[in-house]
C-alpha cells in the first residue's frame, strides 16, 4: 500500500509539474509567434517602404514606415558602442589585473548597484546631466542613456572572461618576460577573445530594446530623419510604446512592424553572443 | 602601488580614467538623485508616501501637493502579484527541464528561456496590451468580479482592459524566464553527491524534486526577490497595461500606477510646475532603495547558500 501511494503521488506530481510548465511556455510562444504574424502582415501590407519611409498620417490608408526610428536606432547602437565598450572593457581591464586595488573593489560593487537600478532611472539623470544643460534632446543623451544601461553586462562578462585565463597562462606570458601591457595585448585579450566579443554583443542586444532610457532623452519626432548627434532622433523601441497607445490602426499595425524589427535586431546579436559563449565553455 | 614595476604602474594610470568615469556616474547618478528629492522631502515630509493626493496646480507652488501613496502600492500589488504567479510557473518549467524533457527539447527550451528572458520590455508590454488585455478583461476579470464581486480585491466593474491586475499578469510573464533561468543554475549548482544520495536512496521523482528544492531553497529565494525586484523597477510593459490613473483602491479591475509608470507619465509635464521634478525624483529614490534592500537581501542569501552547499567538498 505504502508504495503505491508514493507512486500515485508521483503521477499527480508530475502532472502537475507539465501543466504548469506549458501553462509558463504558452504566454511565450504566443507573444513570439503574435509578432511574427501580426508584424508580417503589416510588413507585407507596407513592402519595402517599412524600412525607409516615414509614418504616414494617422487615418491614411497606406501605412508608410519606421524609417526615421530605424535609423535612429542604429545610430543610437553605434553611438552607444563608441560610448560604451571602451569604458566597459578598459574598467573590466583594470578590475582584472589590479583587483586588489580599492578602485577595482569600488568598480565591483558600483557595476552590482548598476545592474539593478530600474532603467527609467537612469533616463532621469541622464535628462538633469545633459538634456537640460544642453537645452534639448539629443542622440548623444540617448546613447549615453543607453550607455550606462549597456556597462554594467558589458563589463561583467569582459571580466568574467578575462579573470577566467588559467593561472598557467598568466604565468607563461610573464615569465618569458613580457610586461604586464604586452601580455595583456599579445595573450590575454587573445585568449578572452570570444567571451570579450560576447559582452560587447549582449550589452548591445540589451542596449538596442531599451525604451525606458529613452523616454526622456532623444525626445524624437518620428517623421524626422537624423540631423546630428546634438539633436533629438527617434527609436524603434519607443516608436513601438508611443504608437501602440494612440487610438489608430495603421499605428498600431507600424508598432508589431517595428516589434517585428526590434526582434530581428535583437536576436541574432544575441544568438551570436550565446554562440561564442557556449564555446568558450566546451 | 609602490610596488609595482614603472610599466605597470603606467598601465594602471592609463585605465584609471575609464574606472574613475563609472565611479563618477555611479556618484552622480546618486547625488543627483538624493540633491532633487530634497525640496520635496523637506516639504512634505512622511506625507510624501504616506498622502495619496496628488496635486499639480500651474503657476501656484503654495498649492502643489504630491503624495505618492498611490503608486507606491501600485507597484507593491503589481510586484507581488506578478511573484505569486510567476513563482510556481518558474519552478515548474525549471523541474520540467532539469528532471522530465528529453535532451532535444531541453535545448530548444534553455534557448527559449535565455532569448525571451532578455527580449525588449516593450514587446512585452505590446502583447500585453493588444492581444492580452482583451483576453484578460473577457475571461477572467469580468467572471472574478460578477461572481466574487464581495471580495474588495475584485469588487470593481472591469470597464477598461488595462488594469493593475492587466499589468501584474504582463510582469508576470515577463519575470518567469528570468527566474527560470535562475532557478535552472541554482540547481545544476547542487553538488552531484547529493543527487546520487537520492537516487540511491531510491526516491521517486517527486521525493527527488522535493530534496533537491529543499537544498535549492535560499536559491530560490534569491530568484525570486531578483525576479520581484525587476518586476518593481519595470517601466513601459507596466505603462502600456497598467492605465496609468491615480487610484487608490484595493480593486485590482481599475486602472492604476506604479512609481516607474508615473515617472514615465509625469516626468514631461514635470517642468511645467515648482515641485513635481523633486517629487518624481523623490519617487525615484523610494524605488531605488526599496530595490537596493531587496537585491542585496538576494545577493547574502546566494552568497551565503553557495559557501554552505559547495563548503563541505
Amino acid at each position: 500500500m505504502e508504495i503505491d501511494k508514493r507512486i500515485v503521488l508521483d503521477k499527480v506530481f508530475t502532472a502537475i509539474i507539465v501543466m504548469l510548465a506549458i501553462l509558463a511556455l504558452t504566454p511565450l510562444i504566443w507573444i513570439v509567434s503574435s509578432v511574427v504574424i501580426n508584424g508580417v502582415k503589416a510588413i507585407v501590407k507596407a513592402g519595402i517602404d517599412i524600412l525607409f519611409k516615414p509614418p504616414t498620417s494617422p487615418l491614411s490608408q497606406s501605412l508608410g514606415g519606421v524609417g526615421p526610428a530605424l535609423l535612429g536606432t542604429l545610430i543610437l547602437m553605434a553611438l552607444t558602442t563608441a560610448i560604451g565598450m571602451p569604458i566597459a572593457f578598459f574598467t573590466a581591464v583594470l578590475a582584472t589585473e589590479y583587483p586588489h586595488t580599492i578602485l577595482a573593489k569600488a568598480v565591483n560593487i558600483v557595476i552590482r548597484t548598476l545592474l539593478e537600478i530600474p532603467t527609467v532611472l537612469i533616463g532621469m539623470f541622464v535628462y538633469s546631466l545633459v538634456v537640460v544643460p544642453m537645452g534639448r534632446f539629443s542622440a548623444i543623451a540617448g546613447a549615453i542613456a543607453l550607455a550606462i544601461v549597456l556597462l554594467p553586462y558589458t563589463y561583467t562578462y569582459i571580466e568574467s572572461a578575462l579573470s577566467s585565463i588559467p593561472r598557467e597562462y598568466r604565468e607563461a606570458a610573464f615569465s618569458i618576460g613580457l610586461t604586464r601591457i604586452r601580455a595583456l595585448m599579445k595573450v590575454f585579450v587573445g585568449i578572452a577573445r570570444r567571451g570579450i566579443l560576447a559582452g560587447m554583443l549582449i550589452g548591445l542586444a540589451k542596449a538596442c530594446g531599451e525604451t525606458a532610457p529613452l523616454l526622456f532623452t532623444i525626445g524624437g519626432s518620428t517623421r524626422v530623419y537624423f540631423t546630428g548627434i546634438d539633436q533629438p532622433i527617434d527609436a524603434i523601441p519607443l516608436l513601438i510604446y508611443r504608437y501602440a497607445l494612440t487610438p489608430y490602426e495603421n499605428y498600431h499595425a507600424l508598432s508589431w512592424a517595428a516589434a517585428l524589427i526590434l526582434i530581428s535586431i535583437y536576436l541574432p546579436i544575441f544568438v551570436i553572443a550565446k554562440v561564442l559563449i557556449r564555446e568558450v565553455e566546451m | 602601488m609602490s610596488r609595482m614595476s614603472r610599466e605597470d604602474r603606467m598601465l594602471f594610470y592609463s585605465l584609471l580614467p575609464f574606472a574613475s568615469i563609472v565611479i563618477a556616474i555611479f556618484i552622480t547618478l546618486f547625488i543627483s538623485l538624493v540633491e532633487n528629492s530634497i525640496p520635496v522631502l523637506i516639504r512634505e515630509g512622511i506625507n510624501f508616501i504616506v498622502s495619496s493626493e496628488w496635486r499639480a496646480v500651474e503657476q501656484d507652488p503654495k498649492s502643489e501637493f504630491y503624495g505618492i501613496l498611490s503608486p507606491l502600492i501600485g507597484t507593491l500589488i503589481t510586484s507581488i502579484i506578478a511573484l505569486v504567479i510567476a513563482l510556481p510557473l518558474s519552478i515548474s518549467l525549471a523541474l520540467f527541464m532539469l528532471e522530465y524533457a528529453p535532451n532535444s527539447i531541453r535545448f530548444v527550451l534553455s534557448n527559449l528561456i535565455e532569448v525571451m528572458a532578455g527580449l525588449p520590455t516593450v514587446i512585452y508590454g505590446l502583447w500585453g496590451l493588444f492581444i492580452l488585455a482583451p483576453l484578460l478583461r473577457d475571461y477572467v476579470m469580468y467572471p472574478l468580479y460578477r461572481y466574487l464581486w464581495l471580495i474588495p480585491l475584485f469588487s470593481a466593474e472591469p470597464v477598461t482592459p488595462t488594469t493593475l491586475f492587466t499589468a501584474s499578469v504582463v510582469l508576470a510573464i515577463m519575470i518567469v524566464p528570468f527566474m527560470t533561468r535562475l532557478i535552472v543554475e541554482a540547481y545544476r549548482a547542487i553538488p552531484v553527491k547529493y543527487k546520487e544520495a537520492a537516487l540511491a536512496l531510491g526516491f521517486t521523482k517527486l521525493e527527488y524534486c522535493k530534496t533537491m528544492l529543499s537544498l535549492a531553497r535560499p536559491a530560490i529565494i534569491a530568484a525570486a526577490l531578483l525576479g520581484w525586484g525587476r518586476a518593481a523597477g519595470e517601466t513601459v510593459a507596466v505603462c502600456m497595461t497598467i492605465g496609468n490613473s491615480f487610484s487608490l483602491t484595493l480593486s485590482l479591475f481599475k486602472p492604476g500606477y506604479t512609481i516607474s509608470s508615473l515617472i514615465a507619465n509625469q516626468f514631461p509635464n514635470a517642468e511645467f510646475y515648482h515641485y513635481m521634478y523633486s517629487a518624481l525624483y523623490g519617487a525615484a529614490f523610494i524605488l531605488l532603495l526599496i530595490g537596493l534592500v531587496v537585491n542585496s537581501i538576494a545577493m547574502i542569501l546566494l552568497v551565503r547558500w553557495r559557501e554552505l552547499i559547495h563548503g563541505d567538498r
